[in-house]
């Protein structure tokens, strides 16, 4: 408490004691009642122009840092949409799918480019994790055609090996013949059948 | 059926326990002027049962399982009227062997009672009569099947399948496939799996256990029944994940046999003993090696595997010993089967890019040809009496399901169902 406040007090106080004596009043030698509570107003109101100025500042800070905060983070999150975007053009532009001749599972030379193309995806975004799908054509029994595609997703895995991708982000399925992209029997249909598709995990 | 092949059937049965009633089914056909027994089937009796109802859920039913036994021909026109003993004369004057007489109880707490009694005309006496039971739940078709089946056992020594169900794999959307279950005529379609997956590959236990291979986590898994009727679980997932397929009860239904496959692209066929969880690998970790299928009793399994190229049927032990090649004619042969009894292993054979169904006959060790087409014709199992095989074929567009007899000529399409797949034939379900 300020000293000038104690004194304040101690003297009215000293008042109230007088008075409560019943002594007949003596001429007024200190502040009057009224002296003593615009005093005491007037600390008060200073004391809430002090806090209301703190506050309106502290106020002020924390919009400001909110502000800031905010701008950073939209200009965060316009960089990892910027970047997710970027992911993701790659891993459209890499992923594509490759294909193979009838119940063989060898890697063609023309697919080779697609290969490098997905290799070159996994070197430039090193968290990316792929899951290869091997699918085959109608003829044959399903069961045959599930190890065919596994034997196809297998094939892909090993050339992407030889290419310097960590194999452990591959995870390889087959469906066999179970989910045909085109369902006609015939050859141009049979052919896009026979596939390695290539997914994000 | 001609009489030869009649003859080869029942020379398979009689390589089993059942050989006496064999021999004198064999008896009973040499005396007969065709290969069937012919067999009249009077209307029958009716008792709080209407007419409409019994001809439509009974004696249709009856005719049609009757038909399709490929042992029993039917007489159906000019019958007799009367059923009583001085009226025998007529019916084998009419043709008729044996007449079937049944009559059908409804009682008023709605149980369904069947008498059915078979008589030789020609030595007048009964030679089968057997009253049968059901609860007002038991659709009336059924005691039509089981007279059936009891007919066949009484003709063969060997119960027939109209009782029999088939469980099989259906599209229901593309990438969406589940397991539905039917009786052999094609009624009581049920679906047994709900995956909303690629559920693939059924195989039912002797005691009606299914296992199947559902992708519904992403990579496939063997899931199943461990107690008869109890709920499906996951029995078997390959370690990170890899690929499984394939799932054969063994005949103990203690064992699956199954497929896994490796990431250097190899498949091998498995065994997981159900107690333990342990599973062993029985085939050497080279090529393709996938479809197995068990003998009777459980010591050996047929399988494919392209070790030497194209598909072949291989057997060995059920520890994976004495491996030998089955089939040597033709680039492409796969999804062995092998019979109830034992003699026989089922197989696809592909050729000019359909396939057709054949048998191999390991005593005669020769195969023969079932089906015929320009369609193609897969995914043979034999039905419980190993008198014919449920397959799929695209003879009407779609994979629907077919059955044939042995001799390829009785083919008779089981349901009108399209994109089927995968087809079993069981007693158990």
């Amino acid at each position: 408490m300020h000293p000038s406040r104690l004194i304040t007090i101690a003297t009215l106080a000293l008042v109230m004691g007088t008075v409560a004596c019943k002594k007949p009043a003596p001429a007024p030698t200190g502040p009057t009642q009224a002296e003593l509570d615009a005093a005491k107003n007037a600390a008060d109101q200073e004391a809430a122009r002090k806090a209301a100025a703190e506050e309106a500042a502290r106020k002020a800070a924390a919009e400001e840092a909110a502000r800031k905060a905010a701008a950073e983070e939209a200009a965060r999150k316009a960089a990892a949409e910027a970047q997710a975007a970027a992911f993701k053009a790659a891993a459209d532009k890499a992923l594509v799918n490759i294909h193979f001749d009838y119940d063989k599972s060898d890697i063609k030379e023309s697919d080779r480019a697609i290969l490098q193309g997905i290799a070159d995806f996994m070197k430039a975004y090193p968290s990316a994790q792929i899951e290869i799908q091997g699918n085959c054509d109608e003829r044959g029994t399903n069961e045959y055609n599930l190890a065919l595609g596994n034997r196809r997703a297998s094939a892909a895995l090993a050339y992407l090996k030889t290419l310097g991708v960590d194999e452990a982000r591959f995870s390889t399925i087959s469906f066999g013949k179970e989910k045909p992209l085109c369902t006609e029997a015939k050859e141009s249909c049979w052919s896009q059948n026979r596939r390695d598709e290539f997914h994000l995990k | 059926m001609t009489r030869a092949l009649v003859r080869i059937l029942f020379c398979a049965i009689a390589a089993t326990a059942l050989s006496l009633s064999a021999q004198q089914t064999e008896v009973v056909l040499s005396a007969t002027s065709g290969s069937k027994l012919v067999m009249a089937v009077a209307p029958p009796k009716l008792a709080g049962v209407d007419e409409a109802t019994a001809t439509q859920e009974f004696t249709g039913v009856l005719q049609t399982d009757l038909d399709e036994t490929g042992v029993f021909g039917l007489l159906k026109d000019k019958l007799p009227t009367a059923t009583d003993p001085s009226s025998y004369k007529a019916w084998k004057e009419a043709g008729a062997q044996w007449l079937l007489v049944t009559k059908l109880t409804r009682a008023a707490t709605g149980e369904l009672q069947l008498e059915a009694t078979a008589i030789d005309t020609g030595a007048e006496k009964a030679v089968f009569t057997k009253p049968y039971k059901a609860d007002r739940l038991v659709p009336m078709r059924r005691l039509a099947h089981a007279l059936a089946d009891d007919l066949v056992f009484q003709l063969t020594g060997v119960r027939g399948v109209a009782s029999s169900r088939i469980v099989f794999v259906r599209q229901l959307h593309p990438g969406v496939k589940e397991i539905f279950q039917v009786d052999r005529d094609g009624a009581s379609l049920l679906q047994l799996t709900r995956n909303a997956s690629l559920t693939l590959s059924p195989s039912v236990a002797s005691d009606g256990r299914l296992a199947f291979v559902t992708y519904k986590g992403g990579a496939p898994e063997i899931w199943g029944q461990r107690v008869k009727g109890g709920a499906q679980v996951k029995l078997y997932a390959a370690p990170g994940g890899g690929m499984v397929s394939s799932p054969a009860w063994s005949p103990d239904g203690k064992r699956i046999a199954f497929v896994q496959g490796d990431r250097r692209g190899n498949t091998d066929i498995m065994v997981l003993d159900l107690a333990t969880g342990h599973a062993r690998r029985l085939t050497d970790g080279s090529g393709i090696n996938t479809e197995p299928s068990w003998n009777p009793d459980g010591t050996q399994l047929a399988f494919t595997s392209d070790r030497e190229g194209g598909p072949q049927v291989y057997l060995m032990q059920s520890d994976g010993s004495n491996l030998r090649r089955l089939t040597n004619e033709g680039t492409y042969n796969a999804s062995p089967a092998w019979s109830p009894n034992g003699a026989m292993v089922a197989y696809v054979s592909r050729f000019e890019g359909k396939f057709d169904l054949f048998i191999y006959k390991l005593g005669e060790g020769k195969s023969y040809q079932i089906t015929t087409g320009v369609n193609t014709s897969e995914s043979p199992a034999w039905s419980p009496d190993e008198r014919q095989l449920v397959f799929t074929s695209n003879r009407f567009g779609s994979m629907q399901l077919f059955t044939t007899d042995l001799s390829g000529r009785q083919v008779v399409r089981l349901s009108g169902l399209s994109n089927c797949q995968s087809p079993v034939w069981t007693r158990a379900r």
